[in-house]
């Protein structure tokens, strides 16, 4: 029994010389299939790339114009204050020279700095031009005329037109004799109280 | 390695160079073991056109699966294997078995089968492949390939009572083609 059991077992005859020519046929379809699968997957890993990259620059332009847009509303809303705050800054400077004035022991100025105080919330002051017609001024200027004679703040380029300004007071005849504007605001102010 | 001199491949070159799509490393696979799968594939085949298709799915399916053997066993074995499945497989497609009520194992001693000894192999498989399918399987499984019933029933598919009885049939027809050509050849003498 062991003996046929063996020469079965070990039994061997030559396929016809087609089964060859068949099996490299389909190895050969296969490895046309696997470079088709191969350049397929190729394919698609780098279109699901493109496409990721294209989703994460349209996630990206979409993060970055939020942040823009916030940052532009932060940039004008710190505008807003700087702006605000320079306002406030200069209202306060100004009370600064009004209040300093107000105490100062002249008594023309603290009667000046009295009506310019008074006449504060005005949007503007009338004062004599040299030929002694009304003119109305802010009183920011106002306070610019009163303060050409502080060294604080510097004001060159006022100081420069108000000294002008007082030169050809002086050399008027019809001007309100004075040595300074602020006599113009007291007279200003007083025609304004009559008025 | 390639041996020195002769320039024949060895089995670790041969499976490297199949893994790496070496067309003629296949070829030489191909040759080394296609004449001893062909008498596996033609002994559970029905006919030689379904040896050639076997033969051929087997060969596929070596080279693609070269990349999962473990060197574990014998490759030779491993290769076998492959063609049984690939036959048993191909079988299913057109046969179906069924389990049958469990009959007396082993009715047909193997020393009926001793004549088969005396045989010339071509003769011995002429005479397996005279055995219906369901019947030639298991016995190819059994008898040649040492597989247990146990085994068989995984790989058909049916219960190892069903495998011991189509054996014991497989053995009885066997034995009766036996007797019938014994018979005809005394009364030719």
């Amino acid at each position: 029994m062991q003996n046929f059991k063996n020469k079965v077992y070990h039994y061997e005859t030559p396929p016809p010389e087609e089964i060859w020519d068949r099996i490299e046929e389909e190895l050969q379809n296969q490895k046309i299939l696997n470079l088709h699968a191969h350049r397929k997957s190729k394919f698609l890993f780098y279109g699901a790339t493109a496409a990721a990259s294209v989703v994460i620059i349209f996630v990206g332009s979409l993060f970055f114009k939020k942040n823009k847009q916030t940052d532009s509303t932060a940039n004008v809303q710190t505008k807003h204050e700087l702006l605000a705050k320079k306002i406030e800054d200069s209202i306060n400077l100004n009370q600064k020279i009004l209040e300093s004035i107000i105490h100062n022991p002249n008594e023309k100025k603290e009667i000046i700095s009295k009506n310019l105080s008074q006449n504060a919330n005005k949007k503007y002051l009338t004062v004599a031009n040299p030929e002694g017609q009304p003119v109305k001024i802010s009183p920011k200027v106002a306070t610019l005329i009163i303060s050409a004679d502080h060294e604080f703040p510097p004001k060159p380029v006022w100081n420069k037109k108000i000294d002008k300004w007082q030169k050809i007071m002086l050399a008027s005849t019809i001007s309100p004799t004075s040595v300074n504007f602020i006599d113009l605001i007291q007279l200003a102010a007083n025609n304004e109280n009559i008025e | 390695m390639t041996a020195p001199g002769n320039h024949i491949p060895s089995e670790s070159d041969l499976i490297k160079g199949c893994i790496d799509g070496d067309a003629q490393m296949q070829r030489l696979l191909y040759q080394r073991f296609s004449a001893m799968m062909y008498a596996v594939c033609l002994r559970y085949s029905e006919n030689t056109d379904d040896a050639n298709d076997v033969l051929q799915e087997g060969f596929i399916k070596v080279y693609k699966s070269l990349s999962k053997f473990r060197r574990e066993g014998s490759f030779e074995g491993w290769v076998r294997r492959i063609f049984i499945n690939t036959s048993i497989e191909h079988y299913r497609k057109k046969v179906k078995l069924y389990n049958v009520t469990e009959v007396q194992e082993n009715t047909i001693e193997d020393d009926n089968l001793d004549a088969l000894d005396s045989l010339a192999t071509k003769d011995i498989m002429n005479l397996i492949n005279e055995l219906s399918p369901g019947y030639k399987q298991v016995f190819n499984m059994h008898v040649i390939e040492g597989y247990s019933h146990k085994e068989i029933a995984d790989v058909l598919g049916i219960t190892e009572g069903t495998s011991k009885s189509q054996l014991a049939r497989a053995k009885g027809v066997l034995k009766k083609i036996i007797e019938t050509r014994v018979e005809n050849s005394k009364k030719s003498r």
